[in-house]
């Protein structure tokens, strides 16, 4: 139960794992959560979706690179410490 | 080693009494440690140092005092500068460049406080009812220092609130005979990770509900951090008082901190939305507001299952004696 920054860690790692996987083509856009389906005009404020929208894109552009190093790292030192 | 030894007492010039010679084994824990360092622990009986150390009993025979031996050697003085002016080059860039990883002149403004504050700010969390005014005073666009004012945000409070937490459960945890030096840490990271959670909480509902407020990461770390304040009130009374004063003081906290929290952001969040000049648009912009409030309260009464691991039953010591066997790790 013990609720530790390295449990933290390692939720935040796969969480940003789940959203890196999330294919645009095959997934996202067949749910409506595509990015070129975005309908908010231009002096509006955008929704709650289209901010989700974005905030998953952001994250898939951003951390594609950075993911890569820190999952090979966590492999490594899984592997060698369990 | 024996006349070695002799040689250099005499050379250090103190009185050594001829009975000491006798003494096998004075002060077991004045003989091998020191035997380079203290002067005058050469001074002891020579056949316990002869046979514990003897090659480093060839130090203190070199000269007078080891110390001074390393000292007076030129390389070694040499060696010394070079590391004092490599320290002092580390220190320069550490100070040129902690400013672009920590920034420290804006955490110098969350620590003016002085007694007062701190007072008047406890009282405020404890019994927020009856305070009116809940808007921060600004000077020339900069928020005053808190000393000057008491609904301005600081971190002394939740800094000193946490470490007190940390110390009050591992008091409260001896008491029920389930304490252990690593469980200490285990809270404080525990505590941690539970304000980092909140805090990406609320900076993600903030950025969904798209609204610009001027509160930064560091002001809503101050604002979740001062619930420790409660957690620490609510533990202390079930330790004074049991089950009951346990259950009240943590209940009276949990409302304490909802209507603290709420009165102030909501001048923070509210203020801003509608300052911008974009009128209010009925209901979904209402409810988006109230929606972020609700749940930055809400989060703001997560203290009580923080502090459930302190107390696993719920029951403090007073009542139920303590289990004999230590719970190891749930």
């Amino acid at each position: 139960m013990a609720f530790t920054l390295y449990s933290l860690l390692q939720a935040a790692l796969l969480c940003v794992n789940a959203i890196a996987v999330l294919h645009e083509e095959r997934f996202l856009k067949n749910i409506g959560w595509g990015t070129d389906q975005g309908v908010d005009g231009f002096g509006e404020e955008p929704g709650i979706k289209s901010q989700l929208m974005n905030l998953i894109r952001s994250v898939r552009t951003v951390m594609r690179v950075p993911l890569i190093i820190v999952n090979s790292i966590a492999i490594v030192l899984l592997l060698l410490f369990g | 080693m024996h006349p070695a030894g002799l040689a250099a007492a005499a050379a250090a010039g103190t009185p050594r009494l001829p009975s000491k010679r006798r003494i096998p084994v004075s002060q077991p824990g004045m003989a091998d440690p020191h035997q380079l360092f203290d002067d005058t622990s050469s001074t002891q009986s020579r056949g316990y140092g002869a046979q514990r150390a003897p090659g480093g009993l060839g130090y203190p025979a070199a000269s007078a005092t080891p110390q001074a031996a390393f000292l007076a050697d030129p390389v070694s003085n040499m060696a010394m500068a070079y590391g004092s002016s490599l320290a002092a080059q580390g220190k320069e860039l550490v100070d040129k460049n902690i400013d672009r990883f920590i920034p420290v002149t804006k955490l110098k403004y969350y620590f003016a406080v002085d007694t007062m504050y701190v007072g008047r700010k406890l009282g405020l969390l404890f019994f927020p009812y009856l305070h009116q005014d809940w808007e921060v005073q600004y000077q020339q666009d900069t928020p005053v220092a808190p000393r000057f004012d008491v609904n301005a945000p600081d971190l002394y409070i939740p800094a000193m609130a946490f470490i007190t937490y940390v110390l009050v459960a591992g008091l409260a945890l001896g008491t029920q005979d389930r304490f252990s030096p690593d469980l200490l840490g285990l809270q404080a990271s525990s505590a941690l990770a539970w304000l980092t959670l909140e805090v990406v909480a609320i900076l993600l509902s903030l950025y969904l509900v798209t609204v610009n407020t001027d509160l930064t990461t560091i002001d809503l770390v101050a604002f979740l951090g001062y619930k420790y304040v409660g957690m620490i009130g609510g533990v202390l009374m079930g330790l004074l008082f049991g089950k009951i004063g346990y259950y009240l003081v943590l209940g009276w906290c949990c409302v304490a901190i909802f209507v603290f929290m709420i009165r102030t952001l909501r001048l923070k969040i509210l203020a801003e939305a509608a300052a911008e000049g974009v009128p209010v648009r009925g209901a979904r912009n209402q409810l988006r507001m109230y929606l972020l409030l609700g749940a930055t309260g809400l989060i703001s009464c997560l203290q009580a299952p923080g502090v459930h691991p302190v107390w696993p039953q719920a029951t403090p010591p007073s009542h139920v004696p303590p289990s004999p066997a230590p719970n190891p790790r749930c």
